[in-house]
């Protein structure tokens, strides 16, 4: 009878072990940014835009985006991941990402987005769409839906 | 600075505003019983109530607390420690085997219950959907909902530990 | 934190308070503990510094502690992944220690040799030594002990806790620690051994009116003899093994107290947080990195190109896999010639041509297949084939590790500590003594934790930026980066005689991992067998996934047989029963089956039940699964399993295994699928790598034959491969439709 495959593999463990250990593999690259609890060096968009004196609102939906980045990425080229890439939204047809497996509901709408469309979806995704596979992620400032719209709507232009 | 209620206490973080809810009562307030899962808002693990409502807390920015009541499984029992009644079931259906995903099924059951307290089996298929279990517990799952909404009679347990 | 924490926490649901006594001659730190069940000699002088950490404990021997309020504590080698091992060997420890249960703490065993699982690894390299004589038991244990520690066999895996070390080892240690309690009771009051009584974690002479709590004894008990071979209970002597006991881990899982290797927080250590990335594709490697963008966003501490992979560390795991989504990385081309998933089984189809009709390695034969084909009335042939399939546990990968002064700590969830440990010094070059692996809780496994890779990743990140990290992987990484099940294709041909009885039998398939048994039909009397191997490249590293080969050719068999008996006109459950020849307790599976799903009922329109049995891990498990189909779409309705496993220990925490089991094996035959493209994985997370989730799991029913009285048989991943079968076999039943591949959802989409 063989070997159970988990003992099998720790007995390969023993033995590589008994042949003697290599040298570590070496850091081919190390980037060190900063230190821990060391104050950041590049100043946050928030504190940027203030000093500004204005309110950039594409930078500021930059920064709220990162909310949604856990599905969605919106770099052109970028690939679709849990949600579509959202490059170029703006004026497209809802659904319209042909490489990307929307729900039924919302392949079936005929929403073309555009700011206020988006700005409705997004305070309230399965509201405006009953069906849609985005059961999370609604945004409920209306400030930062505005800024994270004008991000997209920059991405269209 | 987000200002939100933490488990009945007022609480402040200096935290990126897009962060999700998940990791910063994880990593910023230490409470840890909130798991990560899948970060999409596709597995449940990390459900928590927003105002009473279960949400997705990994994909739910800090920003979206702001002023508003979170409750993660660290608040769900009662101030004196007394387990719930959804908690109890749990025990006595004997429902976790790895608990991993437990936090957010327990989230997504005390909510339903709350809603509806002698929930059918579809309306328990319906609203724990969401929450995905590796182990398989599902079936138990459903058991200890009857049992937490006095529609079932809690498992007798032959040793009586625990009990 | 630190991994000897007591599962049975002092909590609110606590009946166990923890005063700081010491008593009279305990350990320093207090207490009592008693040995490792059982080691040659007693060595609780060495184990106690590791394992005694609380006040009032005394080490009695490897395996039991006992406190100065009579708290007894079973030290358990294996790790806690949802299986319930913790609870049910402190059970098994506790009957033949005749302990209270109601005071039985249990403590995770330290990363130590010390600890090693030394019947699981015996079970499974010289089973034949299993229950020697008496006199020879000692040489067995010494010589076992001394090969699993050079193995690193701190292992959990193969069903086998139970069958091994509870019954082993765990009864061994509760019944000498019985031994040694009543020996220094007996000293002390004068009276012979044999007149002593115990009950609840207390002595009693009945004669002199004495009595005393083991607490009271443990010191003493430390230093009697200790009985390598004691006599154990027998089944009518049972108080706990058999019974459905509670869980003792399930309290903290239910108000979020319970540390998972994720919820690591060592204290005093300020954790900073690492993301990570690897090849898409297996065998290469990080050509080239661009961190500007990383460099400047929020929270970034670190970015590192490890050569195998790309690492950020910032404030928060939030920032980190944020700024690691920037870094645009080239990596290596690879060599491999299979790129696509039609490649993978273009290859596999290959190597089984170049085998024609005899060729490959034989794993199995009887008779002779050939002759018999010439001879049978009926022909039968099928090819089935199924995809590569990724564990995902809940819990994703992740591994939280300190560096400092030569000296590596982590914290991490693993079926395997020992071997993390030796990964770890080898991949930071330390020696092994200067790291310590602390695993709490394990998120779920399936087999998914029997690799270190992950842990070795950390330790090099804390090493190369000098400050303790937890590296946590996304669920994307997890879903892409790690070992798999294999895809397959398995041939099968059959002769069937003039009563359908199959006379001939042969099977060609590629991947032949473990158990070596999986792919032989042996509970069917087939007269001329032939089981062949084609050897055949595997792109994408292998994994164990929970019941390994049994996983497909359960499918495979099962399915195949269901063919024959189709073939022959026999009803499914009735051509197995005559197939199994008289086995009796294979017969007695499926006969039960047949009650409890009332196999001869007529189902509703469109509705059917299907039927298979698998015998694997030692336990002989039948599943019948009726299936809806009026919707055009399967839909479960009823789901029944019959379980053999000599005997069960804990029949609720089995059932709980066999339903985990068959779910998990339902999962992957109706949604479970992970494609190749440009030599990497497409599926990256829930979305479309799919679960079953409640509203698709009907209900669960689980009857036991204890045919034995002892565990012979497994519990973790027997119910799993009758699941597939029956579920396509009761969809041929309301169909017509033969199911040769998997998964099934997209094949009714």
């Amino acid at each position: 009878m063989r070997n159970n495959a988990l003992l099998a593999a720790g007995l390969l463990t023993a033995m590589l072990a008994a042949c003697g250990s290599s040298e570590p593999a070496p850091v081919v690259e190390q980037i060190v940014v900063r230190e821990p609890g060391a104050p950041a060096a590049n100043a946050t968009m928030e504190q940027s835009a203030e000093t500004a004196g204005e309110v950039d609102l594409v930078s500021l939906g930059m920064d709220a985006f990162q909310a949604c980045a856990g599905c969605h990425n919106a770099d052109e080229g970028g690939p679709n991941m849990a949600g579509p890439n959202l490059y170029g939204v703006v004026g497209r047809k809802a659904g319209g990402v042909e490489s990307y497996s929307y729900s039924d509901a919302l392949a079936g709408s005929d929403i073309t987005w555009d700011a206020a469309s988006l700005d409705r979806f997004l305070a309230n995704p399965s509201g405006y769409v009953p069906g849609t596979d985005m059961v999370a992620g609604a945004v409920r400032d209306g400030e930062r839906r505005a800024a994270i719209v004008a991000y997209l709507a920059s991405t269209s232009e | 600075m987000a200002k939100f209620i933490l488990n009945g206490e007022p609480v402040e973080m200096d935290v990126d505003p897009a962060m999700p809810i998940l990791w910063a009562v994880r990593e910023k307030a230490g409470l840890p019983g909130t798991k990560f899962g899948c970060g999409i808002a596709a597995c449940g693990a990390c459900t928590v109530h927003l105002d009473g409502q279960p949400v997705r807390s990994c994909s739910t920015a800090i920003s979206e607390a702001e002023g508003r009541e979170v409750t993660t499984i660290e608040g769900v029992s009662g101030p004196d420690g007394e387990l719930s009644a959804v908690q109890k079931a749990w025990i006595s259906e004997q429902v976790p085997q790895c608990g991993y995903c437990q936090s957010g099924q327990i989230m997504s059951a005390t909510a339903l219950l709350r809603d509806n307290p002698a929930p059918t089996d579809a309306d328990i298929d319906e609203a724990m959907s969401g929450n995905i279990c590796r182990c398989g517990t599902y079936t138990r799952i459903r058991r200890a909902i009857k049992v937490a909404s006095g529609q079932l009679e809690p498992r007798a347990d032959d040793i009586g530990q625990e009990a | 934190m630190n991994d000897m924490t007591p599962e049975k926490k002092p909590s609110k649901l606590g009946k166990w308070s923890r005063r700081g006594f010491i008593g009279a001659g305990v350990l320093a730190g207090g207490g009592l503990l008693i040995g490792i069940g059982v080691r040659p000699g007693n060595p609780i002088g060495k184990l106690a510094p590791k394992v005694a950490a609380g006040a009032g404990e005394q080490l009695v021997n490897s395996w039991v502690k006992i406190d100065t309020d009579n708290i007894v504590t079973a030290i358990v080698p294996h790790c806690e992944m949802g299986q319930g091992a913790h609870s049910v060997l402190a059970q098994m420890l506790a009957d033949e220690l005749d302990a209270d249960w109601n005071n039985v703490r249990v403590m995770q065993a330290p990363t130590d040799g010390s600890y090693v699982v030394t019947d699981t690894a015996r079970m499974f390299v010289a089973p034949f030594t299993m229950n020697a004589a008496d006199w020879l038991e000692p040489t067995w244990n010494g010589l076992f002990t001394q090969v699993a520690r050079m193995a690193d066999a701190l292992i959990t895996g193969g069903s086998s806790s139970i069958r091994t070390t509870g019954q082993h080892q765990m009864r061994i240690a509760g019944a000498a620690a019985r031994k040694m309690l009543v020996g220094a009771a007996a000293d002390e009051w004068g009276v012979p051994a044999s007149e002593i009584e115990t009950r609840n974690s207390t002595l009693m002479h009945k004669a002199s009116g004495k009595s005393a709590s083991y607490a009271e004894f443990a010191t003493a008990a430390a230093d009697q003899p200790m009985d390598q071979t004691p006599t154990l209970k027998s089944p009518d002597q049972y108080r706990l093994i058999g019974k459905s006991a509670g869980r003792t881990d399930i309290p903290s899982k239910v108000d979020g107290t319970a540390t998972f290797g994720l919820d690591a927080a060592p204290e005093g250590v300020a954790l900073s947080y690492a993301a990570s990335v690897r090849p898409p594709v297996p065998g290469t490697s990080v050509a080239s990195m661009d961190a500007s963008r990383a460099r400047e966003m929020n929270g970034v501490l670190q970015i590192l190109n490890m050569g195998d992979f790309v690492a950020v560390v910032a404030d928060s795991y939030w920032q980190a896999q944020q700024a690691l989504n920037t870094v645009e990385i080239e990596w290596t081309k690879s060599e491999s010639p299979i790129r696509t998933t039609q490649d993978q089984f273009d290859a596999y189809a290959k190597a089984m041509d170049d085998a024609g009709a005899t060729g490959g390695e034989m794993a199995a034969s009887k008779g002779d297949a050939q002759a018999a084909f010439a001879d049978a009335k009926t022909a039968l042939e099928a090819e089935y084939k199924v995809p590569y399939l990724a564990h995902a546990p809940m819990e994703p990968i992740n591994c939280t590790a300190s560096f400092k002064d030569g000296k590596c700590d982590v914290w991490t969830s693993t079926q395997v500590p020992l071997m993390v440990r030796s990964a770890i010094a080898e991949g930071i070059g330390v020696s092994k003594d200067d790291v310590t692996v602390h695993h709490p809780y394990l998120g779920g496994s399936f087999g998914r934790r029997l690799e270190a890779v992950y842990a070795t990743m950390a330790a090099r990140v804390a090493q190369a930026t000098g400050y303790p990290v937890k590296m946590i992987w996304s669920r994307e990484e997890d879903t892409q980066k790690a070992l798999y099940r294999p895809a397959e294709l398995s041939r099968f041909k059959a002769g069937l005689d003039a009563d359908g009885r199959m006379v001939a039998y042969d099977n060609i398939f590629t991947q032949r991992h473990d158990p070596a048994e999986a792919s032989v039909p042996g509970i069917y009397n087939i007269p001329n067998t032939s089981v062949r191997v084609a050897e055949a490249p595997l792109h994408l590293p292998f994994a164990a996934w929970r019941s390994v080969d049994h996983s497909q050719h359960g499918w495979f068999i099962e399915s195949f047989v269901d063919e024959a008996a189709h073939a022959a006109g026999a009803d499914p459950l009735e051509y197995r029963l005559a197939m199994l020849d008289g086995s009796e307790r294979h017969t007695a599976v499926l006969n039960k089956l047949a009650e409890i799903s009332d196999w001869k009922a007529k189902r509703p329109e469109g509705s059917a039940v299907g039927v298979a049995i698998v015998e694997s891990f030692g336990s002989i498990v039948a599943e019948a699964i009726e299936v809806d189909m009026s919707s055009g779409k399967p839909v479960m309705t009823n789901i029944w399993a019959v379980c053999d496993a000599g005997y069960v220990v804990n029949p609720d925490g089995f059932r709980n295994q066999i339903e985990g089991g068959i779910v998990y094996g339902l999962t992957a035959a109706m949604c479970g699928e992970l494609d190749l493209q440009d030599g990497g994985i497409v599926q990256s997370n829930f979305h479309d790598y799919k679960m079953l989730r409640m509203n698709e799991v009907p209900q669960i029913t689980v009857a036991i034959i204890n045919s034995g009285t002892v565990p012979t048989g497994g519990a973790g991943e027997p119910g799993l491969p009758p699941a597939a079968p029956a579920l396509t076999n009761a969809i041929f039943a309301a169909t017509g439709k033969r199911l040769r591949e998997l998964p099934i959802a997209k094949q009714f989409a």
